[in-house]
């Protein structure tokens, strides 16, 4: 009982900061923006088209990240954007306009079609891979276990005491180091 | 100062050339006197690293502008300690830097106490030895610190602006020692292998050393976030740049090989997995130093272009052929030893499975990093592979690995019973499910946030269970009060106590970057002198725009009066930089930190009106991603170090010869 009390007070202390936090979501904000102005170059939208697009003036980040103050090409892409945005144009369709006219290579992550699509599946069709030669290897582990010897009294009390034992031991050695 | 320079780069040159040679004489004739003056060598090689980086610290630090690397990175109006940290702003500066380092750890080995008739150590002293020939090679013909240039000129170019920040004064410097770091575990667990030794000596040994290099590969990472969130004005800490996954990979990997080789130690298991781990580790350490140098993918951490990368993928690809070869030849030894497994649940499966999501995230990194290359031999386009990319892949991965981490303390090796799980597991399940409906129910909507909180949650009370049936154990055999037992049952248990202490680090890291990554705000305004820009419960006042001059440097600032839900929280003032020697100005942002969320201010742009564009971030959770960082530290710290209770020194009973 007394440790459920404890990890009940942990997790009121976990949840304090969430408490005082009172998160609002991109979106959300962007609602309250928009129904002011017209527009944002740091709006949930724009970040959604922006963000799609590596800026080449050598900066390493993308259209919505790079500062326009220091960047005159950025500031032309995020006009465009805006006039597109303004069209009606989706980030779907304004960067299918980008792709057409520059190529992938404009863009900040692969597509996922074509050749691209690797980029995406492979890391998880390698870790399924291994997962399963894992999981291959442990049982085979196992079985090579079972046909050898079956679980004991003393495996059982290994598992449960495990804790117990460790601290035993520690004292142990601590009591043997004040003699020897 | 010339002459001494570039002499002590090639007599160091010449000592290790000559050291590795007599170490080889003294193994194949087993004479003591060889192998006694190839380790003079060794510490003949680390004085004369250590007074070519005296001379260039020297030259940095008396403005010798007639030396090119001198002239390069240095300014005469720049603070003493940015002239000094010049040292590795450059190619040359940061090679000598880890020849210093690497030539230092091979001392520290050979001449370790605890080695002290070692047949191992002619071994490891030989492997080491290659690297440092390797890395005087460079700094003898391709990257020379001391050159000269035809005239003398009376002023330096300056250090990059973005450099000087104190974060720069560490985040290489611990990279680098971690780097390095990785090469002793390396030359240990060949030299172990060439003398046919399987048994878990060489993973004793150096347990100390991976550790550390672990801590100071994270300290550089999380150094080099804090200096790009604090200086870039950009409002990030990680952009997954090729260079920044180049450090983050062998992170994973020796994270890996620090979780299985207890499996090693406890069950004899997984020799080939942990040399081929620590194989991989060292190779990416190069594979990134050869990624910096290269240029062949872009970077904005990357050296001026030089044929630097060549050397390094010809070196990395010698340490891979030459350790898989090693390896390869003993591994009839090696999997003789194949040991059984009692149950799938247990600690050694969900350590396997510890390893397979590292690895796997850590192959992630790599195949994202390569893929242009990859993309570019295909079909001839050299995509980008950017943080969309990265944060998609790599968030389902990291997450499981969370999750393994909560799981993984309270299952029992050997064999864990339904019982057993029942007992460990069910109140955390219970109260990480409770603790996501409140988040749910407080506003936390974002599912990766909900179920990334959800797993800390779990963790977090996983591993207080852990500390607290630890205490409770020991309260009851020794009656001492709770702090006293808690404080007993760490000391006496530093490697698991420790490591808990690491996990709860990563625990408030992944706080941090969760909070930060689904919930920042971010507007961008132009407001006139007296105007308010609100964002979230903040209303922000401009008032005032002006200049100052510093040294050189003059200093564009905004004074931003900041209110939060009517409380003044002071005047904060971002500024814009124009540099008198740099051609890009910087933004140095303003920041109003609290545990709650970081305020980012930027400046922007501004007219001869008076109106100015300012940057308005709202970074939830930062403080805890700092926070878990300096935990880390203090974790791996307690756990290596070794009081009263320390480890003793492993029994070495391997392959004996008459020399060591």
């Amino acid at each position: 009982m007394k440790v459920i009390l404890q990890v009940i007070t942990l997790l009121v202390i976990f949840l304090i900061p969430f408490a005082s936090w009172q998160p609002v979501s991109a979106e959300e904000q962007t609602e309250k923006v928009e129904q002011k102005e017209e527009f944002d170059y740091k709006s949930a939208e724009f970040k959604g088209v922006a963000s799609q697009f590596k800026c080449t003036c050598g900066c390493g980040q993308d259209h919505y990240e790079c500062d326009p103050s220091t960047c005159n090409l950025t500031t032309e892409w995020k006009a465009d954007f805006v006039e597109m945005m303004n069209k009606g144009m989706d980030k779907d369709e304004i960067r299918k306009y980008y792709v057409d006219i520059y190529g992938e290579e404009i863009l900040t992550a692969p597509e996922k079609k074509g050749f691209s699509l690797t980029a995406w599946v492979t890391p998880f069709v390698v870790l399924a891979g291994a997962g399963s030669g894992v999981f291959f290897v442990i049982r085979r582990w196992v079985r090579r276990k079972n046909d050898n010897d079956t679980p004991t009294l003393m495996d059982e009390n290994l598992t449960t005491d495990e804790t117990e034992n460790e601290i035993l031991q520690s004292m142990i050695d601590e009591e043997r180091k004040k003699f020897f | 100062m010339y002459l001494v320079g570039n002499l002590s780069i090639y007599i160091g040159l010449a000592i290790s050339i000559f050291s590795l040679l007599i170490f080889i004489i003294g193994i194949y004739k087993q004479d003591q006197r060889f192998i006694n003056s190839g380790k003079g060598g060794v510490l003949a090689a680390f004085i004369c690293t250590a007074v070519a980086s005296a001379i260039l610290l020297y030259l940095l630090a008396t403005e010798q502008f007639q030396f090119q690397y001198v002239h390069d990175y240095t300014s005469s109006e720049l603070p003493l300690i940015y002239k000094l940290t010049a040292f590795w702003a450059g190619n040359s500066g940061s090679l000598l830097l880890w020849s210093l380092f690497l030539s230092m750890y091979t001392v520290m080995v050979v001449f370790s106490k605890k080695m002290k008739g070692n047949p191992m150590v002619p071994y490891i002293a030989s492997i080491m030895l290659t690297n440092v020939i390797f890395f005087f090679f460079i700094l003898g013909f391709v990257a020379k610190p001391f050159v000269l240039l035809d005239e003398v000129p009376i002023e330096g170019k300056g250090l990059n602006p973005m450099l000087q920040n104190p974060g720069m004064i560490l985040h290489p410097v611990t990279l680098y020692l971690g780097y390095v770091g990785l090469a002793v575990p390396f030359a240990f667990a060949m030299a172990a292998l060439i003398l046919r030794n399987m048994d878990d000596f060489w993973i004793k040994m150096t347990r100390r050393w991976t550790i550390l290099a672990w801590m100071f590969l994270s300290l550089g990472n999380i150094l080099g976030g804090q200096w790009a969130y604090v200086e870039l004005g950009w409002g990030g800490y990680w952009a997954w740049d090729p260079v920044e996954n180049a450090s983050f990979m062998p992170w994973l990997t020796a994270t890996a090989f620090l979780h299985s080789v207890m499996i090693q130690e406890r069950k004899n298991m997984l020799k080939v997995w942990n040399v081929s781990l620590i194989i991989t580790s060292y190779a990416l350490t190069l594979f990134g130093t050869f990624l910096v140098r290269s240029g062949v993918l872009t970077s904005v951490h990357a050296f001026a272009d030089s044929n630097l990368g060549l050397y390094f993928l010809i070196f990395m690809a010698f340490a891979v052929l030459g350790g898989l070869y090693v390896l390869m030849s003993r591994y009839n030894l090696i999997k003789r030893d194949a040991g059984q497994f009692h149950s799938f649940l247990s600690k050694e499966s969900s350590f396997l499975i510890n390893n397979l999501l590292l690895v796997g995230a850590a192959f992630a990194v790599f195949w994202g990093t390569i893929f242009p290359l990859v993309s570019e031999a295909v079909r001839g386009t050299k995509v980008t592979v950017g943080i969309p990319y990265f944060n998609a892949v790599q968030s389902p991965i990291l997450l499981s690995m969370l999750f393994v981490m909560a799981v993984c303390p309270l299952i029992a090796w050997q064999r864990s019973s339904a019982k057993n799980l029942r007992k460990n597991f069910l109140y955390p399940s219970i109260f990480a499910i409770i603790a996501m409906v409140l988040m749910v129910v407080i506003g936390v909507r974002k599912t990766w946030a909900v179920i990334g909180y959800g797993v800390i949650a779990f963790l977090l009370i996983t591993h207080y269970l852990e500390f607290y049936r630890g205490v409770k154990a020991r309260r009851k055999m020794t009656k001492e009060n709770i702090p006293v037992a808690l404080w007993r049952l760490m000391v006496r248990n530093r490697r698991r106590y420790g490591g808990y202490l690491v996990h709860l680090g990563i625990a408030f890291i992944a706080m941090g970057i969760i909070g930060s990554q689904n919930y920042d705000l971010e507007t961008m305004k132009t407001v006139k002198l007296g105007e308010s820009i609100e964002i979230k419960d903040y209303k922000i006042i401009y008032e005032k725009l002006d200049q100052r001059k510093e040294g050189i440097n003059d200093i564009i600032y905004a004074d931003l009066r900041i209110f939060q839900n009517g409380k003044p929280l002071g005047v904060m003032e971002p500024e814009k930089v124009f540099y008198g020697n740099w051609e890009q100005p910087s933004s140095e942002p303003a920041i109003v930190n609290s545990w709650k969320e970081d305020l980012y201010l930027v400046l922007s742009a501004w007219e001869n009106d008076g109106r100015a564009t300012f940057i308005v971030k709202i970074n939830p959770m930062m403080n805890w991603l700092w926070l878990g960082s300096i935990i880390l530290v203090i974790g791996t710290l307690f756990a290596v170090w070794s009081g009263k209770y320390g480890n003793i020194t492993p029994r070495y009973s391997g392959s004996k010869r008459e020399v060591s």
